[in-house]
């Protein structure tokens, strides 16, 4: 039988709440606290599991009372892909931040994941594309550090 | 108290708190207005702002947003068709086709003055029962607290729309998530793993900032592949001119209505967690339950609009009362502000109004205020709100994001916090593709520390476990969790019974 989603992520937290059970019972216990450490993370681990079993028995069970070929309802196209890369052009921001400064890697940022939600044709659009990029950095960094005194990550490249 | 208030009204009055809660409110209409951009993520746009501010302007902002914004969705509701936020769905079944029938003023006006009225009603709860409520905090012990928390988490797992059972489990995330790093009591590490990274634990914001943020932002994105359904666009510039007079009277002369969908909307607030977009669509349904013509709910009759409105901005008093009387969130915009108010070092509670008196009634001045400014913007902006709507998530996707790190960052200047927010966010987004509900892991990451603080704290004091059941208020809570825990059980089989749960996912 081929695991649903609810069963998948059933198993998934419940392998990671009885690993961190068993590492529960290492922690130290300490004078004049009469439970330890471990005490309240075991009760929150014992019901993270009986909810992660609970669910896989539902999602089993479910399964079990549907016919097995029942056509899955047509579901509306979702870009993937798109969420995919958006996340990893977070991922490099954060990764460029403390390299180039927030300023530099800011208007990188916005201006890249401009470009793959929408991908500019005319030069008008990519013109208009690097004026909200440079400008989102620009007005963020004036009001936050010139304003209101909060400090934006200095890259250690650029020294800006 | 009114003194108190008249200081604090006078106090808010000045520019350098004026100011702030008028960019608040706009922001919070703004923000409201936008569909796809709920008033949890205006605020989380707004919270690194409020770190250069002073704990009232910061708060006023706040409290505008979160007023602004349980407003500004409805000129959308009544325009487009669409919900701005959660919070105006009900409003768009007869805002709508009021507005299509060739009333659009009148829809819009009859939402703006039931949110005023209905603030205002809101926010005289507020006032009046913040104090009491706290000093009946006050007497709470350790056993009491640890119950009314487990009473929180019991209501909102129940709530969560899709399953009973991940809503328990999305709770146990973020009761797991908080157990990370050095325990409370003797500094103890767990579960870190031996790594620098996770020794002090996951800061609380940027937890929140990741899972709510990303979980939105990326489930827009998800959709930039659908056609879009034709836009339900009206004349290309409605005249929303309309009575206001004629408007109010409509509205005072239904006070039943007017009253019981505050009422709803103040208890929602009230209970943890649930938040405006439960208030509404509740109230709605009463208001058609109590109603002489039911039938005629959904064809554009003011009725509708009244109950929605008033009670989405009711929910706004009701919210902040939990928040400033128990130091509990009443939903996730709560939340982020009592993350802020942690920020400057005041700690919300049941001595939050006696101890900071000031802010306390600043906030309650603010809020009132924020209702006047609400009417004001959007008598001067309904129709530019229109034009507002045309931003693309192209543009408004990275500059949001840009403050959410922001918002991480700053908090204590290190890049740890930002990469935090990156790992939720990709957590929380995965949560709710895999149908998990958001709020329960909210209160319980919330909660988490203070629940086993009061769990340990009551067991140092007297050993006997039994005592969480025999005191009276405490064993009056457990039994409250387990009815409400029994009550969403069978809610849950009758549900399943009659239809297939609905996925789509409640920021």
């Amino acid at each position: 039988m081929r695991l649903g989603r609810d069963s998948f992520a059933g198993l998934i937290f419940l392998a990671v709440s009885l690993a961190l059970l068993v590492q529960s019972f290492g922690l130290p216990q300490l004078p004049l606290v009469p439970v330890g450490p471990g005490f309240y993370p075991r009760i929150v681990l014992i019901f993270m599991a009986v909810t992660s079993a609970t669910l896989i028995v539902q999602d089993l069970l479910a399964r079990r009372a549907e016919p097995a070929d029942v056509p899955a309802p047509a579901q509306p196209q979702r870009a993937y892909g798109l969420v995919a890369l958006a996340f990893v052009i977070v991922a490099l921001y954060l990764v460029l931040l403390p390299l180039l400064g927030y300023r530099i890697a800011t208007v990188l940022f916005v201006a890249a994941l401009q470009a793959i939600l929408e991908k500019p044709t005319t030069w008008r659009q990519w013109a208009v594309l690097a004026a909200i990029a440079i400008g989102t950095s620009a007005v963020t960094y004036l009001v936050f550090e010139r304003y209101l005194s909060v400090l934006l990550p200095r890259g250690s490249w650029t020294n800006w | 108290m009114f003194e108190l208030l008249g200081h604090g009204l006078l106090t808010v009055l000045q520019w350098n708190y004026l100011v702030p809660l008028f960019a608040g409110t706009l922001i919070g209409v703004i923000g409201g207005a936008l569909p796809g951009v709920t008033i949890t993520m205006t605020i989380i746009v707004i919270l690194p702002f409020t770190y250069g501010l002073d704990p009232l302007q910061g708060l006023a902002a706040m409290t505008g947003v979160y007023v602004g914004g349980s407003a500004g969705g409805l000129v959308i509701a009544c325009l487009l068709g669409i919900p701005g936020t959660p919070s105006a769905i009900a409003t768009t079944f007869d805002g709508f086709p009021m507005a299509r029938g060739g009333a659009p003023g009148r829809a819009i006006w009859l939402g703006a003055w039931s949110s005023f009225f209905g603030g205002l009603l809101g926010g005289l709860f507020l006032i009046l029962v913040t104090g009491p409520l706290a000093a009946i905090a006050l007497e709470f012990g350790p056993w009491e607290y640890f119950s009314l928390f487990v009473l929180a988490m019991a209501m909102v797992a129940g709530l969560a729309e899709s399953s009973f059972i991940k809503g328990l489990l999305s709770t146990a995330i973020g009761l797991l998530i908080t157990v990370i790093g050095t325990d409370p009591i003797g500094s103890v590490p767990r579960f870190t793993f031996g790594s620098e990274f996770i020794s002090g634990g996951f800061p609380f914001l940027p937890v929140l900032i990741g899972i709510f943020a990303f979980a939105q932002i990326m489930s827009d994105i998800e959709k930039l592949g659908v056609p879009k359904t034709p836009e339900a666009v009206l004349a290309a510039q409605p005249s929303l001119k309309v009575s206001h007079v004629k408007v109010i009277g409509e509205i005072l002369g239904r006070p039943f209505l007017l009253l019981w969908s505050t009422i709803v909307g103040i208890l929602i607030g009230v209970l943890p967690a649930i938040g405006g977009s439960a208030a509404n669509m509740l109230a709605y349904d009463q208001a058609k339950k109590f109603s002489r013509h039911p039938e005629r709910f959904g064809t554009g009759i003011p009725e509708g609009i009244i109950a929605s409105e008033s009670s989405n901005n009711a929910n706004v008093g009701g919210s902040l009362v939990t928040i400033m009387a128990f130091g509990i969130p009443g939903d996730a915009v709560t939340a982020v502000m009592l993350g802020a108010m942690t920020i400057h070092g005041i700690q919300s509670g049941p001595l939050f109004v006696s101890q900071q008196p000031a802010l306390a009634y600043g906030i309650y001045a603010a809020y009132i205020l924020a209702h006047l400014l609400m009417v004001l913007i959007l008598a001067v902006g309904a129709l530019f709100m229109l034009q507002i709507t045309r931003v693309r998530l192209a543009v408004l996707a990275p500059v949001v994001l840009v403050l959410c790190v922001i918002g991480a960052y700053a908090l204590n200047n290190t890049m740890q916090s930002v990469y935090v927010l990156l790992i939720f966010g990709v957590f929380g987004y995965a949560l709710v593709k895999g149908g998990f509900p958001l709020a329960p892991l909210i209160l319980g990451l919330i909660l988490g520390d203070q629940i086993e603080i009061n769990l340990i704290r009551a067991i140092m004091t007297d050993d006997n476990p039994l005592l969480f059941f025999t005191r009276p208020i405490s064993g009056g809570l457990l039994l409250c969790a387990a009815l409400s825990v029994a009550l969403a059980v069978w809610q849950h089989m009758r549900h399943q019974a009659r239809t297939a749960p609905d996925e789509a996912p409640d920021f």
